[in-house]
């Protein structure tokens, strides 16, 4: 199960534009006005998610699967306006009683190149 | 905010309008989100919140508990339960530590029935 460890997908583009951020906003309850919400950077890493557990080489069972964890750290927000960057990586691929634990480590980075968010998302497959 | 401290509770009840909004803004448009048929098909009893609905959610109030969400560092959850259309959700926790500048909170989510959803829920925002 562990040779698709390390193995690191192409970036994909997302952009905080105005009318993607309002609409994130309004779904979480968030103010649309006050800027990115924490949980944006997840626009990005569902398409990350989608490149891994569409890889055939990761053989995922899709009916089986379950987000188990999920988890962000911000170097910076992003703001209203900026193209963001997804790049994913698989981070771990465990079996432990009898589940399958496959981690994806997506980097977040804005128009400059430098990385500001990080994700860490445990998809659990029985 | 001290070592020890609760953290003001806020619920939130769930709408199948929400999800529906959830999955156009996420890009998450999973038929066990939108199409109740579909969601029975696969042994749900009907559609069902994105885990990560609640933890937008649980990140929105935590948004507002601190004042700004650029504040936050680090947020981290478990999902450990299913949400429903009409399940109130309720968000909660305590400061575990302020060290450095930095507020380290432990944060969960529970329904109406006090199970927790949201679980091994870990903040970290800057203080002050």
């Amino acid at each position: 199960m562990s040779e698709v460890v390390g193995k690191q997908y192409e970036p994909v583009e997302f952009d905080a534009d105005e009318a993607a951020v309002r609409a994130f906003a309004e779904a979480v309850g968030a103010d649309p006005d006050a800027g990115v919400p924490p949980t944006f950077a997840f626009i990005g890493t569902f398409q990350t998610g989608a490149q891994m557990i569409f890889d055939e080489e990761a053989k995922v069972n899709l009916a089986m699967l379950v987000h188990g964890e999920q988890e962000f750290s911000w170097e910076r927000h992003p703001e209203v306006g900026e193209k963001l960057t997804a790049q994913g990586r698989v981070g771990a691929d465990e079996d432990r009683r009898g589940l399958r634990f496959l981690t994806l480590e997506t980097e977040i980075k804005d128009a400059s190149g430098k990385p500001i968010v990080s994700s860490r998302m445990l998809d659990v497959i029985r | 905010m001290q070592a020890g401290d609760e953290l003001p509770q806020h619920s939130v009840e769930i709408s199948r309008e929400q999800i529906a909004a959830y999955a156009e803004a996420s890009g998450d448009r999973n038929p066990i989100h939108l199409d109740e048929e579909f969601a029975k098909s696969v042994g749900l009893p009907g559609v069902i919140a994105h885990g990560m609905l609640q933890m937008g959610l649980l990140a929105t109030w935590l948004t507002q508990t601190v004042g700004d969400h650029r504040k936050l560092k680090r947020l981290g959850v478990r999902f450990a339960g299913m949400a429903l259309p009409g399940d109130t959700l309720t968000f909660g926790g305590r400061v575990a530590s302020v060290d450095g500048g930095v507020a380290r909170l432990e944060v969960w989510g529970q329904n109406q029935r006090g199970e927790r959803v949201l679980t091994k829920g870990i903040a970290e925002v800057q203080t002050g």
